[in-house]
């Protein structure tokens, strides 16, 4: 709980009934997905619960989130900002904290349909903007999360990998003006929108450098560097017609397919043979889903329930699948990469089991224009992590899937992950196979302490050889203890990042657990 | 006046060999000052470095001895700008242009590794050996440094290649004015390069590592908070079919409106919009050439490439074509055609192939140029202000970037250097029109020139703020490049 | 669920927010995204559906103690369905069974319900309903020339409400069965509350002495089928009762009747109505009136931490509510045109009424009322209709409170007016009740 004239003082700020500092909601708050073994990593109690945040802060606006941050500095109490919330970087890493549940920061601000981009606030999530953009004939980028998942977080402060990411690229890359709110309290906006003289949102570099390197890497600052109330994300044409009609009942809604719109899957054989199949289909320009994943990922995609997938066996033969969607605007488009996909197919010898061995529900395909895809990962357990998230070549990604295979097995035997058969993988390919991420979804049973355990026990493996092998940067990455760790393998990166966060959070109090603190130590 | 001379001269050969500084008289004079109006002070001597780790030795010994590097990538004679002039005593230039290597070229990955010193002239023939192409700004001069074009944010001329603004650069290695090396994006790794490689990385992922993107703040910090030593850059592939569209109109808008959706679409490739002045300095050689050119072109001219590859070129062509004729009847757009013969060569000569000699200086000898960013609907809105306080013709640059989510204006104020008249006129004009635009929301992004300080007076006092952070985070002790940007005031 | 079931179903909350929404693939607009009045109106994450099930959690961890802020939280709630339906779009939790079990306990500790509910427990159980009406005054709708028929076989239950508040909705029931030729018969002072809202309360030993009371009595009639035109009694019958005691009669509501009855022609439809209309699906009649199914299977273990049910599991997903039916009625009435809102069938945006909510946190009915009314307005449509006593009165008290130039009838009424009879005007707005 707070002080009572703490207390006051925010109340003052967001209204009384915006701030809640009683036990019930803050025990509340303090727990998420995936916190258990967070908890394990850090030689904690392995349960669902965080450090209880002494209060939790519903402002509506920027300013009432500059004057609540001022208040932290004032008391020297960290602050962690979330709105959809979903996994453990939206929790605090002190009892000394308050959480900003951004939630009623829900407006979208700003559609331009002529300058391809929307300005949104936290609160509003994936499929609303969506929604709102199809309008338009235009479309998002949405990260693998889900629909739910708040646009801001994923483009500000978190990942952003995609299935429809080789037309619609990754969350960092699409950013441009920001709004952001400074763990000092000044309000610092990104590029154009800094202009004194007609600002605007069009761009968010410079003058000179641009800051948006300080904002985020790979991955963002979760909460660590500040709090991000608007910013502007890229818009894409939206990849067929935007009529959007689904009759029926839950679960598996009747979608109307649009025209033009088509699924692969087809069967690499081996890693040789994907990374080339991959890398010409994505030279071609024409996918808006390029993904691979594990035979077993590839039932549960098209499954909606675990025993559904028990059906689908026939893909679980597959060795190296790779799933393709193309999609199309008009007629002649939608021939021309038909016919290119049939000469690919030909090329590398690739058969598509779509239309052949299987149909898959029409709302498969509303699925992949929402980006709904990613879900079908709770489907076996109820519980599943990714291990991994490195991004850079084809190769570099098939490697690091190989050599996890072995490793997960290990695990896999101990009977604390699920069995995908070792090979749980997904990749995806960027911006026409520019560059590729893969992360290994592993399957654990949150309940169980032992799987929480194994599941912890296999991160950290997975990380160590990632490190040890040269196979890049995993997502996750965060928190003193792995910075210090990987930092001296990296350039000492961990030591610059520290200075940021030295100079632009002198007095500690934006939450850094899940990302770095500075040398003084903090509040 | 740096302390000990020979100190200071005896340190630099230690680590790069005497071959490799010059302080003769004329070579001090020819880095003081450039084509723009700025000024600039002699340096003390020119340094050219081989490799990354006689860069690291000099920036190092610049902290101790207390002097100034500033980073220039050619020896090119046609740098415009003045953000690499010396403008205090105790400079010395740090000529990267021997360090020119081209490291790799990755057909697979689509990605080049170079140092500072490649050019285009030297770069983009050895790529298309290979079916590749990079992604060009418009007609860079040959002699012109790929790396750092791509450093300074310059626009590619193929917007829907353009993903982000940081395009087409990927991973450095940078040195940073600390004297600290270091490696951005994959390249960081774990593990060396050669390492990375081995296990099939070919840093061709910029961001990171982890939770910042320092390659984002040293691209269009002029040299001031690094030195980049190598750069992967972004390719892609030579297309093997190209068709050139012109489309001329006295409308700006009507081009506009076309373009959005060429563009939203992904349709073509190369796409630039150039007023008729512009247009005839790259497509033609000498001043009365272009004059006459000028007199047969409309207005405003819209050029874009549909392009096609490998055996169904020709179907992808036939749907690009069939599409583009769709949305034209929609639009209701009427273009009308040159009135002379500009053939597809000629066209696709500019925009595939650097120049001898920079195409703005075609037509007068010289140019200034004024280059900011802006939104599609305040494009007219410029035009109409540059040409309200500026008397005479001058070139008009448009480039949709970052997939037409902002636009590139350039107004090119062409001149004859010999006349000090005119001079002078476009010397107190650019500063005028330039602050008129900056009033009016112009975002000179990329701040050069006798400008530059005006852009930060236009600029909240948070960004200036944050980036003095940063400058004092990697470059503490202001050893690079100072006096540009925001830094030292 | 059984106390085993809750205790690893706890435990299971990803926090993924989707209880928060209608299912994501539906989502057509930013307005009407959002399927839970609770969070849209209280904002923080406890007050969704997935909040709950991490309050339960943390309660049986002991890290929550009862209190009023708990309680409070628990209760304002609809029981709408929303989140079950979204959640079980792919996952197998139960929230809304979770958040029931949840109520159960702090009744039984005397942590619940709410002061307002207990008020009206007391009432159903002096003078069985409610409304703390003289239960002689529950005939007193019928109006003379009704014709009733004691040795029918179809038993009307016309429920608390519509006897006491909505009693148009219960005239025009009436009439229409009577223009149709069913030969029907009522309870008459046998007639007592279903029961309903005391169990979304989570009293349910009270509820089960009810429950036991009313089917001893229709079962000692003989009768067949049970017709009901509210919505909350429907559901209680048809989903609450059978599990704890299963019974022999076939349960219906109005509109599969009067569909029915329309499809066989025995009703004709002749009358012109042309007014554009909009239908609210009630969350009682939708996604909630859909039965547990029993299952007879096993739970096998296919592999360490996978288990598979053997046969598959049955899943309430909301997919067998009440939707054809009362659409088919509206679209066969001649010069109606029909539009819908974005929100319906098993993700309609709940009115706001249920569950004890409009007594105990009346502000919360009305402003669920209010987000309601405005998406009907949105529609196009000027008649907003629906098929349950409850939305009925909170709907309407909404329209008023909003000055809303749209009007509301029950689907009876318009049947009423399309077969060229007036509905009766007795409509008793109020803001009492349960």
């Amino acid at each position: 709980m707070l002080g009572k004239e703490i207390l006051k003082e925010f109340q003052d700020i967001v209204g009384v009934e915006n701030i809640d500092d009683g036990d019930v909601m803050t025990n509340a708050y303090a727990y998420n997905w995936c916190i258990e073994f967070v908890n394990y990593m850090e030689d904690k109690e392995p349960i669902p619960f965080s450090p209880i945040p002494k209060a939790v802060i519903l402002p509506s606006s920027t300013e009432e989130v500059q004057k609540v941050v001022q208040l932290c500095n004032k008391y020297g109490i960290k602050f962690k900002a979330q709105s959809t919330g979903l996994g453990p970087w939206n929790q605090p890493s002190t009892d000394n904290s308050v959480i900003m549940d951004l939630r009623r920061m829900n407006r979208i601000v700003k559609i331009d349909v002529k300058n391809l981009y929307a300005v949104v606030e936290p609160y509003v999530s994936g499929a609303q903007l969506q929604a709102e953009t199809m309008k338009y004939g235009l479309n998002i980028h949405m990260p693998g999360a889900g629909p739910m998942a708040s646009t801001l977080a994923s483009h500000t402060s978190m990942a952003g990998p995609g299935f429809t990411s080789p037309q619609t690229g990754y969350s960092a890359r699409n950013v441009l003006g920001t709004e952001w709110v400074l763990p000092t309290g000044e309000i610092l906006r990104l590029g154009s929108l800094g202009l004194k003289n007609e600002p605007d949102w069009y761009s968010g570099d410079g003058p000179g450098p641009s800051l948006r390197g300080i904002m985020r890497g790979w991955v963002g600052t979760k909460s660590g560097l500040g709090v991000f109330t608007r910013v502007a994300t890229k818009l894409f044409p939206y990849p067929c017609h935007t009529e959007y009609v689904l009759k029926g009942h839950s679960p598996i809604y009747d979608f109307k397919i649009p025209n033009f719109i088509r699924a692969y899957v087809v069967d690499c054989k081996n890693f040789k043979h994907l990374e080339k199949s991959f890398i010409r289909i994505e030279e071609e320009e024409i996918a808006l889903i390029c993904s691979h994943m594990s035979s077993y990922a590839i039932m549960a995609i098209f499954s909606y329930t675990i025993e559904s997938l028990m059906d689908k066996i026939a893909f679980g033969s597959m060795k190296s699948p790779l799933l393709i969607v193309i999609a199309a605007r008009t007629k002649r488009e939608f021939d021309y990469k038909q016919k290119v996909m049939n000469h690919l197919m030909e090329e590398l010898n690739l058969i598509n089991i779509i239309g052949t061995k299987y149909e898959p529900e029409s709302l498969f395909y509303a699925e992949c224009l929402r980006t709904n895809l990613g879900y079908h990962g709770f489907i076996a357990t109820g519980g599943f992590q990714s291990a991994k998230g490195q991004c850079d070549s084809a190769a570099l990604c098939l490697r690091a899937e190989m050599k996890n295979k072995p490793l997960k097995q290990k695990y896999i035997e101990k009977g604390v992950i699920a069995n995908d058969f070792g090979e749980g993988a997904w990749m995806t390919s960027y911006e026409s196979g520019h560059f590729f991420h893969m992360e290994a979804p592993t399957f654990f049973d949150q309940t169980n302490e032992e799987s929480v355990k194994g599941m912890g026990e296999y991160m950290k493996e997975s990380n160590q050889m990632d490190l040890l092998k040269h196979l890049g940067v995993p997502f996750f990455i965060e928190g003193d203890q792995l910075h210090n760790h990987w930092g001296p393998h990296l350039m000492n990166y961990h030591n610059w990042l520290r200075k940021i966060k030295e100079a632009f959070d002198p007095n500690g109090v934006s939450d850094s657990g899940f990302y770095i603190s500075g040398n003084e130590g903090d509040v | 006046m740096i302390m000990n001379n020979n100190n200071f001269l005896q340190n630099l050969t230690k680590i790069c060999g005497s071959q490799n500084i010059s302080q003769d008289p004329k070579d001090l004079k020819d880095y003081s000052k450039d084509l723009s109006f700025l000024e600039g002070k002699s340096p003390l001597c020119i340094v050219w470095p081989s490799k990354s780790q006689e860069v690291t030795k000099i920036v190092k010994l610049a902290n101790n001895l207390k002097f100034y590097v500033i980073p220039v990538s050619s020896d090119s004679k046609f740098k415009h700008h003045g953000d690499s002039l010396p403008k205090k005593d105790n400079c010395i230039i740090l000529n990267l242009s021997r360090m020119n290597k081209v490291l790799s070229i990755d057909r697979k990955n689509r990605v080049v590794m170079v140092e500072p010193g490649v050019t285009f002239g030297q770069l983009v023939p050895k790529l298309k050996k290979k079916g590749l192409r990079l992604l060009l700004p418009l007609n860079p001069t040959s002699s012109r440094s790929v790396l750092s074009t791509a450093l300074e944010r310059d626009p590619i001329t193929i917007p829907r290649y353009h993903w982000d603004s940081s395009d087409p650069l990927l991973c450095t290695e940078v040195v940073f004015g600390t004297g600290d090396l270091f490696r951005t994006g994959t390249a960081a790794g774990p593990g060396t390069i050669k390492q990375q490689q081995k296990m099939g990385q070919a840093q061709v992922n910029p961001m990171g590592p982890t939770q910042f993107s320092p390659f984002r703040v040293i691209q269009g910090a002029q040299g001031s908070l690094g030195v980049v030593t190598w750069a992967t850059l972004k390719l892609e592939l030579l297309p093997s079919t190209q068709k050139v569209y012109h489309f001329q109109s006295d409308n700006i808008q009507n081009l506009l409106d076309l373009q959005y959706e060429l563009l939203k679409y992904r349709l073509c490739d190369e796409l630039v919009i150039l007023n008729n002045i512009n247009l005839a300095c790259l497509l033609k050689h000498n001043q009365q050439e272009i004059s006459e050119l000028v007199g047969n072109l409309e207005k405003y001219n819209l050029i874009f490439i549909v392009s096609g590859r490998g055996p169904l070129s020709k179907d992808k062509i036939s749907y690009l074509e069939g599409d583009i004729d769709e949305i034209r009847a929609e639009l209701s757009l009427n273009f009308s055609e040159p009135n002379v013969e500009i053939s597809e060569k000629e066209i696709l000569h500019f925009l595939n192939e650097p120049c001898e000699k920079p195409w703005r200086m075609r037509s007068k000898g010289a140019y200034q140029d004024i280059l900011f960013l802006t939104s599609f609907e305040k494009i007219p809105k410029f035009i109409s202000l540059m040409e309200a306080n500026y008397e005479k013709e001058f070139g008009i640059y448009i480039q949709p970037i970052n997939q037409g989510t902002s636009y590139h204006i350039e107004f090119d104020l062409h001149y004859e250097p010999e006349n000090d008249n005119v001079v002078k006129t476009i010397k107190k004009k650019i500063l005028d029109v330039g602050n008129q635009l900056m009033d009016s929301g112009a975002f000179f992004s990329r701040p050069y020139g006798i400008w530059a300080k005006d852009v930060f007076s236009h600029h909240s006092a948070e960004t200036i703020d944050a980036l003095k952070k940063v400058k004092k985070i990697f470059d503490p002790n202001n050893v690079l490049n100072p006096g540009v940007l925001c830094f030292d005031d | 669920m059984d106390e085993e079931e809750y205790q690893k179903m706890i435990k299971r909350c990803v926090r993924c927010s989707v209880c928060k929404w209608i299912p994501q693939v539906q989502i057509k607009s930013q307005k009407y995204a959002s399927g839970c009045p609770a969070i849209d109106i209280y904002n923080y994450h406890p007050y969704s559906g997935g909040g709950k099930i991490i309050l339960a959690l943390a309660y049986e961890m002991g890290r929550i103690k009862p209190s009023e802020e708990l309680r409070d939280i628990v209760y304002k709630c609809t029981v709408c369905g929303n989140c079950a339906v979204a959640c079980k779009y792919m996952s197998t939790l139960e929230p809304i069974e979770i958040m029931m079990k949840l109520r159960e306990k702090l009744v039984d500790i005397g942590c619940g319900p709410m002061p307002q509910q207990k008020t009206y427990i007391e009432a159903v159980k002096k003078v069985n309903n409610p409304y703390n009406e003289p239960h002689e005054k529950r005939m007193d709708w019928i109006p003379d020339d009704i014709i009733l028929d004691p040795k029918a076989k179809v038993l009307y239950y016309v429920g608390c409400t519509s006897s006491y508040r909505r009693k148009e909705m219960a005239i025009a029931a009436a009439r229409i069965m009577n223009e149709a030729g069913v030969s029907f018969n009522i309870l008459r002072e046998d007639e007592f509350c279903c029961g309903s809202p005391i169990l979304r309360t989570g009293d349910s030993n009270t509820f089960e002495e009810i429950l036991n009371k009313n089917l001893d009595i229709i079962e000692s009639k003989g009768i067949e089928t049970v017709v009901f035109s509210c919505a909350g009694c429907y559901d209680t019958f048809k989903v609450d009762y059978p599990l704890s005691r299963k019974y022999d009669f076939k349960v219906k509501h109005t509109v599969e009747l009067f569909d029915e009855l329309i499809e066989s022609r025995q009703l004709q439809l002749t009358n012109n109505v042309p007014i554009t209309v909009t239908y609210h699906d009630p969350c009682h009649l939708g996604r909630n009136a859909e039965r547990y199914e029993d299952w007879d299977g096993d739970v096998v273990p296919l592999m360490p931490l996978i288990s598979i049910n053997i046969p598959p599991k049955p899943k309430r997903t909301g997919s067998k509510g009440i939707y054809d039916a009362p659409r088919n009625i509206l679209k066969k009435i001649p010069g109606l045109k029909f539009v819908e809102m974005e929100r319906i069938q098993e993700y309609a945006y709940c009115c706001g009424a249920g569950a004890g909510v409009k007594s105990a946190f009346p502000e919360m009915a009305i402003k669920t009322a209010k987000i309601r009314i405005e998406e009907a307005e949105d529609s196009g449509a000027d008649i907003l209709v629906s098929a349950c006593p409850f939305c009925s009165t909170n709907l309407q008290d909404g329209i008023m409170d909003m000055n809303s130039k749209l009007k509301y009838f029950d689907i009876s009424e318009l049947i009423l007016m399309a077969l060229g009879l007036e509905p009766e005007k007795l409509k008793q707005a109020t803001t009492e009740g349960a």
